[in-house]
């Protein structure tokens, strides 16, 4: 008898003694040890088996595995019936509820931000803070908006006094590192900024902003599409496509817009991406000579790019937010999703 | 900025579909988005005219309508009230489908067959209106396809522009934008008037009074003109881009100003006394009624065109009723002028007044340009109002507009782009944007800039110029990017990352609260600072800057209450500001963290009591943020304040960490609306992180075994346990390792005015095994000194 009629014959016995079996602890164990146990049926098969040549192993090798297969899991099924008619006769009951662990969460637009700065920090770039209240230099007039600019409507303002204000961006961070700080700079500025906004699903007159800068010799253009796609791609998936296009910021030139492919509909178009199948994400630039300037850092030596978006704004993308709102008025329900 | 496909025809060629123009010119910065058009989604209406109108048989309101679609002559019932022979109208035959989606098919109508349906503007998507049909123009085409006819007059675009780019505010800009793509040509219109034998310089003298306000002021006359209705093509054009005709010359004006993008006025000359135009700044409190009908004050930031005895516009925001055309105005003074954008900022937010005049002058207008749009103006008044125009221009250029001189090295553009463009591409382009090349060699170019475009100013200006134009999103990205090593690690960062990481560990929800609030928020608890005032605030309720973190936790506590969620345990972790003009921005700022516990810990479940909040959760939730930053040994100091039924303060080698406490049940239901216990903690972050203690050390395991005793005394109920924990302490000996309190008990079995209490105590010694008499011996004495001291009874 070759083993392939060997292994048949196990397995027909074995499918017998699974019709016949009375199912209890003692039985089941018994049908183990016969087939599974280690001088079990199955055994002696890999013994014979072992003395095989290496030419006829493949054939009987697999035939071999599914009997040692079937017989595992058919028993383990027995087992599992054992210590479910064990039970029933006890009070012992496995579908009463664990108890709860108490387990609270990070806001979302922590998460949120902390994700953003994880994926920068690998990217080598530092943190910096500044203060939310600040000076017209550092938040607009470094920056390159001229007093009485059009481009100051852009960021409406809170008002401390005439030159002291509520940050419209985090962008006055820059200034300050790059006043500390020689090139090569490579940092990111998270924080919470102000804009004298009417408050709706839309907008809030608080929201939080990410900013990235990098200075130093040789920077290029090139170099920030490359940042951002990383950052993009990691952040949302890797399949998403980025679309950059021109814009304006007086502390970048040449400045552009990020818009990602759409999250939901991948560009066929949809509500969230009001049927345009790009999602607008963030803006950047090479960093404009005249904030180099105002830092007392060389233009013609250095370059560099910065980058910024709002914390809000992405996370309402990446959860389908649709009411910004919700972030400020810390209802459990909606924190308790995150 | 809307523009109209069919107006940009004008100037210049374009092989572009709507919709790939509208991404080209995306992709060109000029962010575009298609006005969806109502018309396009009307398919078999045609426009036909109705012949005769009959009574219909059986029904008074409905009439029998003969139409003529110029093939056949059809039956159609309608019921509108002002259907009328003669009548051009929107004629729906069977088949045809309207926007909605229904399909017109054969049907009687109180027994008379009609053959199709006379369409009002809302059955075919255009409006709401259904008070009657829609009546087309009398010259509409006769048989034509409705469709066909309502968007022939080309796609509209709406163009989001940015603030630095004024000449995109005209249809000619964006034609040459257009060029840019298709090197195609642009066509300017040309000027044809006459000039009459009456010189301009009789009729008006213009004066500069402020130079740096008014560098330039053109004025001319045109004599004798016929104000009227707009022609057709103008009315359409105007209509195309959302605007309603007024009259020949309003209109003219108007167009112009959208085919130039240089805003212009019209004086009745009537009006204009002496002869004369003076341009100065207003006089504080000096009071104007503008052409809207609003008398308005002005201050000294407000420039003023005025003639010899009377103001008659605000210079660049808006003329003034007092100059007006009107019907029978028949010589007209053209303004075309170059104001200072920053002067017309100035003046149009003190005003609170922006106008497509101001948004343009703001932006910055041509100062060249002011000539040509002058002319164009005046051909198109001749051409449509008639009229004589006087010879030549009083043009009053004070103060000279000079465009940047700029130099452009192309190995810089390359090398900030991290491109490699042909030189002379970019010289190709520089030349379609109306730059003048001045000079040019292998290294570099020097040009000059078009009078339109203000923002170019620098060579990095023209290098967004050549990334615009090649398109950035044909950059392709670098291979490598290039990262600092950070030598140092962002310790603060991390130390509130782990802060709020253990917050959430621990069971508590982050919030988020607007930092504007209302004085009832900077007014409470036992720390008031002096908050930052806010100037321009969104309202009362939001004009300070918060001071405390509390009463935004109290905000969102209230917030779930009412939403039936009691069982609240949140933080926050943000700035507060305190008003200090010391500071070089009026503020000191601190770091803050607070803790919100009210209700229960754990939702309602089998198997356990669940445990209410107390002050004691709170505190030990505390002990163990403070173990997490090494802090130990923390001193808690009560306090008192009205806000508070328990207030204690924490401190640390003298340095206080916060405080925490029970919230005042009378506070909390008067200000909070809330009825149930809150509890609360805030502390200073900084102030947190500057007594951590991170550095950790190793001890050696100890191996020798330990012998653990319990202690149990009855004391009067007002010792403290850290007294008793003190004296333990003191005279347990070298070996006691830990002691720890584990049981209060008062009540049956215990006389009134005494308390029960249980400590465990570990002895263990590193050099050797303790015998089990020697820590007996040493309990023994404790509970001798516990009686002696404080007169402690053995249980
Ligand atoms: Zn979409």
């Amino acid at each position: 008898m070759s083993l392939l009629e060997d292994i048949h014959e196990v397995q027909r016995q074995l499918q017998h003694d699974l019709s016949q079996i009375d199912i209890n602890a003692q039985s089941v164990e018994n049908l183990r040890i016969k087939y599974l146990g280690k001088k079990g049926l199955i055994a002696g098969l890999f013994k014979d088996f072992g003395a095989l040549s290496s030419s006829e192993k493949p054939e009987f090798g697999k035939a071999l595995n599914t009997l040692k297969k079937t017989a595992e899991e058919q028993i383990k099924s027995l087992q599992n019936r054992v210590a479910e008619q064990d039970n029933k006769g006890t009070s012992f009951d496995y579908t009463l509820p664990g108890y709860p662990f108490r387990q609270g969460r990070l806001h979302p637009i922590t998460q949120t931000m902390n994700r953003i700065c994880d994926i920068f920090g690998e990217m080598g770039f530092g943190i910096e803070f500044g203060p939310e209240v600040e000076t017209d230099f550092n938040n607009f007039q470094a920056l390159n908006f001229p007093p009485n600019h059009p481009a100051r409507d852009m960021q409406d303002t809170f008002f401390v006094d005439k030159d002291i204000l509520l940050r419209t961006h985090t962008s006055p961070i820059q200034i300050r590192t790059m006043l500390k700080t020689k090139p090569p700079v490579r940092i990111l500025a998270p924080g919470r900024v102000y804009r004298n906004e009417a408050i709706n699903p839309r907008s809030y007159c608080v929201f939080h902003q990410i900013e990235g800068l990098y200075v130093d010799e040789n920077v290029t253009f090139a170099e920030l599409k490359l940042t951002i796609e990383v950052f993009a791609k990691r952040f949302f998936s890797k399949d998403v496509q980025l679309r950059f296009r021109p814009s304006f910021f007086p502390f970048t030139e040449p400045s552009a817009e990020v818009d990602i492919s759409c999250i939901i509909c991948g560009g066929s178009g949809c509500r969230l991406c009001k049927h345009t199948g790009w999602l607008e994400i963030m803006g950047c630039g090479m960093v404009d000579p005249n904030v180099f300037t105002a830092c007392q850092i060389d233009p013609e030596k250095y370059t560099g790019y910065a980058f910024g978006m709002g914390a809000e704004r992405i996370a309402l993308l990446k959860y389908g937010i649709d009411d910004i709102r919700l972030f400020y008025e810390g209802d459990i329900r909606f924190l308790r999703q995150f | 900025m809307i523009v109209n496909t069919k107006w940009l025809e004008k100037y210049t060629d374009i092989p572009y579909s709507p919709e790939e123009l509208e991404e080209k010119l995306t992709y060109l910065g000029l962010e575009s988005k298609i006005i969806e058009n109502a018309a396009d989604r009307i398919e078999g209406v045609i426009i036909a005219e109705i012949q005769e109108v009959l009574p219909h048989p059986n029904a008074d309101r409905l009439k029998i309508c003969r139409v003529a679609t110029g093939s056949e002559t059809l039956s159609v019932i309608c019921g509108a009230p002002n259907v009328m022979p003669g009548q051009r109208v929107p004629l729906a035959r069977i088949g045809a489908v309207l926007p909605n989606g229904m399909q017109l098919k054969p049907v009687k109508i109180r027994g008379i067959q009609s053959e199709g349906m006379i369409c009002a503007e809302d059955e075919l998507g255009l409006s709401d209106d259904h008070s009657g049909i829609m009546v087309l123009p009398d010259n509409a085409p006769l048989g034509g396809d409705l469709r066909n006819y309502l968007t022939g007059n080309g796609i509209s675009i709406d163009i989001d522009l940015t603030p630095n780019r004024p000449d995109c505010t005209s249809h000619i800009g964006v034609a040459r934008d257009i060029t840019l793509l298709t090197d195609g040509e642009l066509r300017i219109p040309a000027i044809n008037f006459q000039e009459s034998d009456a010189l301009t310089s009789d009729f008006i003298e213009v004066e500069i009074e402020n130079p740096i306000g008014c560098p330039r002021y053109a004025a001319r006359i045109v004599q004798g003109v016929k104000i009227g209705p707009s022609p057709q093509w103008l009315v359409d054009s105007l209509l195309s881009v959302g605007q309603r005709s007024i009259n020949n010359v309003v209109d003219a004006a108007n167009f112009v100003l959208l085919e130039t993008g240089h805003p212009l006025h019209t004086f009745d000359y009537r009006m204009i006394v002496g002869k004369k135009i003076v341009v100065r700044s207003a006089v504080d409190g000096e009071e104007v009624v503008t052409l809207d009908g609003v008398r308005r004050e002005l201050n000294a930031d407000v420039l003023l065109i005025c003639d010899a005895e009377k103001a008659v516009a605000v210079a660049g925001i808006m003329g003034l009723e007092n100059s007006e055309i009107t019907e029978d105005t028949t010589d007209i003074l053209i303004e075309s002028a170059y104001f200072d954008p920053a002067t017309i900022r100035q003046g149009s937010r003190y005003l609170g007044l922006q106008t497509d005049a101001s948004y343009r002058f703001e932006r910055g207008a041509d100062p060249d340009g002011a000539i040509y749009a002058m002319n164009r103006l005046t051909d198109l008044i001749a051409e449509l109002a008639g009229g004589t125009v006087t010879r030549g221009i009083v043009d009053n250029y004070i103060r000279k507009i000079e465009p940047a001189r700029i130099k452009v090295r192309f190995q810089r553009v390359n090398a900030l782009l991290g491109l490699e463009i042909e030189p002379q591409w970019m010289v190709t382009k520089f030349r379609k944007l109306g730059c003048e090349i001045l000079t040019q060699d292998a290294d570099c170019v020097v040009l000059k800039a078009p009078g339109w475009r203000p923002d170019l100013e620098r060579e990095v200006d023209l290098i967004e110029e050549v990334v615009r134009i090649y398109g950035m999103h044909r950059v392709p990205n670098a291979r490598e990017m290039h990262i600092q090593p950070n030598y140092e690690e962002p310790l603060n960062y991390k130390l509130v990352e782990q802060l709020r990481q253990s917050l959430a560990n621990f069971g508590l929800y982050e919030v988020y609260n607007n930092s504007l609030v209302s004085q009832k928020h900077t007014g409470f608890g036992p720390q008031k600072l002096t908050p930052v005032p806010i100037r321009n605030p969104l309202g009362k309720e939001m004009s300070l800057m918060r001071s405390t973190l509390v009463p935004g936790l109290l905000q969102n506590a209230r917030y779930n209450i009412n939403r039936q969620n009691n069982d609240l345990q949140l933080f926050e972790i943000g700035f507060v500001q305190q008003f200090d003009r010391k500071y070089e921005t009026h503020a000191r700022e601190f770091q803050r963290y607070a803790v919100l516990l009210t209700g229960y810990l754990e939702e309602k479940y089998w198997g356990f009591e669940r445990r209410a909040v107390d002050i004691f959760v709170l505190k030990g939730l505390l002990i163990a943020i403070f173990e997490k930053f090494g802090i130990t040994a923390v001193e808690f100091q009560p306090s008192v304040h009205d806000h508070f039924e328990i207030l204690i303060d924490i401190n640390y080698r003298g340095n206080m960490l916060g405080y925490f406490g029970m919230i005042n049940k009378t506070y909390l239901t008067l200000e909070w609306d809330i009825e149930i216990p809150v509890f609360v903690f805030e502390g200073d972050l900084t102030t947190l992180l500057e007594n951590a203690n991170l550095g950790k050390s190793f001890t050696p395991l100890p191996v020798f075994p330990k012998i653990e005793r319990d202690i149990s005394i009855l004391v009067k109920e007002n010792l403290k346990i850290a007294e008793i924990e003190a004296i333990i302490c003191k005279n347990a000996g070298e070996y006691l390792k830990e002691l720890k309190f584990y049981d209060l008990y008062q009540g049956k079995n215990i006389d009134k005015g005494l308390k029960s209490i249980t400590f465990n105590l570990v002895f263990q010694a590193n050099d050797r095994t303790l015998l089990d008499i020697e820590i007996d011996d040493k309990m023994a004495a404790l509970h001798k000194i516990l009686k002696e001291e404080v007169g402690a009874q053995l249980r």
